[in-house]
């Protein structure tokens, strides 16, 4: 080991380029994996905390509705089945009802989404989006809507809205609702079509005390899209036990954009790594092959002296497993450290027209990255194994050397 | 093969082939190395010296012929066998290159009781001893390209011997060092003979060397030409 720390200490220039090769594709990928994942945590929160939760249990639906979500008539046994279910975090009813709202002579085709306000907040963003009065309560007869929608029915907070329900599994039913709040909503679309009401006034609004449309439940322990396992298996036993007739989702349907990104964003993810991989290796195995070569007289010397191929062989995996330990080590560190910088300063804030469009995704207009432990770990490991498995050719080669013509060698 | 001979070699031949050209190095050549004997192979440049003392060390094979070392045919061995005895049998001393660079006096005189798998304070305890009966225990801590050729080739001959080996092969030992480090270089070695029972087989073509020796063997064109003890 002394011996090891000598040789790489006397071509420092030599040592410090073989450092490099591990260190720089370590902290770089540390960086990349910490915004992708960072990337892939902010997208699937959004697309999960949006609307979607972790899943959903819907009745099957078996006949057209024209898009809409058919009607549970009651929710009960549903909500019995998630309750029974210890892993499931929370869960809350909804009750989406297309409708008309009506304002003087004004009409828009909307979306009346019946909410359990104390509980929903896990899945909708709107109650921090209120711009102007505040969001529901339960039990009380309100709405919320967005800004467009504001603008489009001449509408302001205390006004009366009409809203028509019209959802096909239920009669058409009217119902007054006093507008109570208004949100500022993450894209126009949303702001124009979307209001939200009371679970019970929505239930009014299509005449059926227990109904729903969707129960909406997140599991325990999810921190992001990397323990989509976890989501997997709950929903997989619930499936199990559900009465018939109802199904679940899960945020795969809900979000597919999220799990597409996902599907595409992993095996781009490897095959970047693999070639920074690929490159530390190379200019490992470059580096050491040199070393070797000039060091040709003195592993002559060694195995002249009697010693074993196998300790000649060591001896330059001792080399290289110092080298590439400290170089995944230092990596690591300066990957880690270069996340940490950039959150303490509040992230990386993106180009104007890139925020927007983020924005409009529902995520956030600023770059943020995530230490991510075992991205960092498996990322120092790997290539410090990669670079030992490099270092087996010249190690070998050193081997193959024949005493008496390695003591001639002439550089 | 004589009972107590500690080398013997028998109709050894080499050849070195380079594509179709054949170049005789060595052209069946007898002899018989005994324990404790100081013995000098002379003989212009290209007779055969370095390869007979490359083929005596087990550093490589001859194209025909055999070698007994304590009574083994070398023939027999396998390249890690050969390592092995040259790790236990013998000492070597080379004309040049002789030490590993990153490791210090002490450690390079020690290099090869570690690969014996000595343990660590023995092997200090007896490098320090050699060094010290050569005269070279204060640079014990030096690395060798702090010391001159001379107190390198003192370092090497302090390997050799340090875990009394049965023979030391030198090739061409003083061949980098003026007339007085060769001549004391020579006298080392001979005490260490004459003192310890060291047995010393080098090759030289120096004759102010030769007087020194109580053996010369001459060689001429891969051939023992005269055989003299003194």
């Amino acid at each position: 080991m002394k011996a090891a720390i000598r040789h790489l200490k006397r071509n420092k220039g030599r040592s410090l380029l073989t450092l490099l090769a591990v260190l720089i594709p370590v902290y770089t990928l540390v960086f990349m994996f910490g915004f992708a994942s960072a990337n892939l945590r902010d997208m699937f929160e959004t697309a999960t905390g949006l609307e979607s939760g972790h899943f959903q249990v819907r009745e099957v639906q078996e006949r057209a509705t024209g898009g809409t979500l058919p009607l549970i008539d009651d929710a009960a046994p549903i909500l019995a089945t998630l309750d029974a279910e210890e892993r499931v975090a929370w869960r809350t009813v909804r009750l989406d009802v297309p409708a008309l709202a009506s304002a003087g002579n004004r009409s828009q085709a909307i979306l009346v989404q019946g909410v359990e306000p104390e509980t929903v907040a896990r899945i909708t963003p709107i109650e921090t989006l209120i711009v102007d009065g505040e969001y529901l309560a339960s039990g009380t007869n309100g709405a919320v809507l967005g800004e467009e929608l504001a603008v489009t029915l001449d509408l302001t907070v205390g006004d009366d809205v009409i809203l028509l329900g019209v959802h096909p599994d239920a009669a058409m039913g009217v119902l007054r609702v006093p507008i109570v709040g208004i949100y500022d909503a993450p894209d126009a679309s949303m702001g124009r079509s979307l209001i939200q009401i009371d679970l019970d006034s929505a239930r009014a609004l299509v005449r059926r005390p227990t109904a729903a449309t969707a129960v909406v439940a997140m599991v325990d322990g999810v921190t992001g899209p990397w323990d989509v396992d976890v989501i997997d298996e709950v929903t997989s036993d619930i499936s199990a036990s559900l009465p018939a007739g109802f199904e679940i989702v899960d945020w795969r349907q809900l979000a597919p954009i999220v799990d597409s990104y996902m599907r595409i964003l992993r095996p781009m993810l490897l095959l970047i790594a693999g070639t920074f991989f690929a490159l530390g290796a190379l200019v490992v195995v470059n580096t050491l092959y040199l070393s070797v070569m000039e060091r040709t007289r003195e592993i002559g010397l060694i195995l002249a002296l009697g010693s074993s191929r196998r300790r000649v062989m060591g001896m330059i995996l001792t080399e290289a497993g110092l080298i590439s330990g400290i170089g995944a080590l230092y990596g690591a560190v300066v990957g880690v450290a270069l996340i940490w910088i950039v959150e303490a300063i509040g992230g990386i804030p993106l180009p104007r027209q890139f925020a927007d469009m983020m924005r409009a995704l529902g995520l956030s207009g600023v770059l943020h990255l995530r230490i991510d432990t075992a991205n960092v770990i498996l990322s120092a490991v790997i290539m410090a194994a990669i670079a030992m498995i490099a270092a087996l050719f010249p190690a070998w080669r050193a081997t193959k050397f024949e005493p008496v013509e390695a003591m001639r060698y002439v550089e | 093969m004589s009972n107590d001979a500690l080398i013997q070699t028998v109709a050894l031949e080499k050849t070195y082939r380079t594509g179709s050209v054949e170049t005789p190095a060595l052209n069946g050549v007898d002899l018989e190395l005994h324990a404790r004997e100081f013995t000098a192979v002379a003989g212009p440049s290209g007779s055969g010296k370095s390869t007979l003392l490359h083929l005596l060390g087990g550093l490589d094979r001859p194209s025909s012929g055999e070698i007994f070392l304590e009574g083994t045919a070398m023939s027999g061995l396998s390249k890690d066998q050969l390592s092995r005895l040259r790790l236990t049998n013998i000492g070597f001393v080379f004309q040049a290159y002789n030490l590993i660079p990153v490791l210090t006096v002490l450690e390079n005189t020690a290099f090869v009781l570690e690969l014996q798998g000595i343990v660590r304070s023995e092997r200090i305890e007896r490098a320090r001893k050699i060094l010290g009966e050569l005269g070279i225990e204060e640079y014990a801590d030096q690395y060798p390209n702090r010391i001159s050729g001379g107190e390198q080739q003192r370092v090497a001959v302090a390997r050799a011997v340090v875990s009394d080996p049965s023979i030391v092969l030198a090739d061409e030992p003083t061949a980098n060092l003026d007339t007085t480090t060769s001549l004391d270089l020579i006298d080392l070695m001979r005490r260490l003979n004459s003192e310890k029972g060291a047995t010393f087989f080098f090759a030289t073509h120096d004759n102010r060397l030769l007087d020194r020796v109580n053996r010369l063997i001459t060689l001429v064109d891969g051939e023992v030409a005269n055989d003299e003890l003194r």
